[in-house]
């Protein structure tokens, strides 16, 4: 009960999630920035999930700019094959 | 052409975007000055040329919703969110477990591809928000709610897939 009342006074957690990724980028502003910062005081679930988040932020950050996919030779072949017929060399 | 498949999950689709990369460079080597690294400039035309594949193939809106997470009041459904992950520094150790990433790949597997790009381009493009949502011709505001939504998932099937096991 009074989580809902907490909730509707100053953010869903729905909206302060949200609110994370803005705060994450740099791009929220300095009321949305003090209204995050209430609901994280009153709110358990989402101080979770921010603490979650910032890992998976750290995680993302290493893997998605370093990763690539194998591919075979095969198919590095084949795609050599179509941009030759392409070019029409 | 590794990254390509990598952003795009999708051999047809990478094979095209990578063919427009080298035509494009074939067609406008004699704009490139040699000031910057070769390869630079080639992983530079890609993610133009993959932002030009996001528009052409994403033009709807996208359908964003929450409701799997939050209840209509907005407040989160489930309490798995306040399992302790029991992570200690910044990730390294996570990420120097091979089970660990195979886990992560899967999850990331299972996002929509349209949102999976999304969320690729964006740290490739090191989370400049305005320039990806630009580029893939969305709104801010979108661009924070696919994130937000991806993110979720992400942390939700992490949550069953890897924590709650170890």
């Amino acid at each position: 009960m009074i989580k809902e009342i907490l909730h509707k006074l100053f953010l869903p957690c729905s909206e302060a999630t949200l609110l994370m990724e803005k705060r994450n980028a740099q791009s929220i502003s300095a009321k949305e920035n003090r209204m995050l910062s209430m609901h994280l005081m009153i709110c358990k679930w989402c101080r979770m999930y921010k603490q979650k988040l910032e890992i998976l932020d750290k995680v993302f950050k290493k893997t998605f700019s370093e990763k690539e996919t194998e591919i075979n030779e095969f198919e590095i072949q084949d795609f050599k094959n179509k941009m030759i017929d392409k070019l029409n060399f | 052409m590794k990254r390509a498949l990598y952003v795009l999950s999708n051999k047809e689709d990478a094979q095209d975007v990578v063919q427009e990369v080298f035509l494009a460079a074939y067609s406008g080597y004699d704009s490139f000055e040699g000031k910057s690294n070769p390869l630079t400039w080639l992983m530079a035309i890609l993610n133009r040329k993959v932002a030009d594949f996001y528009r052409k193939k994403y033009k709807s809106e996208p359908n964003i919703r929450l409701d799997h997470f939050f209840d209509e009041t907005g407040s989160w459904k489930n309490n798995d969110v306040l399992n302790d992950w029991n992570v200690s520094g910044d990730g390294d150790e996570l990420l120097d477990s091979a089970d660990f990433n195979k886990t992560l790949e899967e999850c990331i597997q299972e996002l929509p591809a349209r949102w999976k790009i999304l969320v690729k381009m964006y740290y490739i493009e090191e989370k400049k928000a305005p320039e990806v949502s630009q580029e893939l011709n969305i709104s801010t505001t979108n661009l924070w709610k696919i994130l937000q939504r991806s993110r979720m998932q992400l942390r939700e099937c992490l949550e069953f897939n890897w924590f709650s096991r170890s």
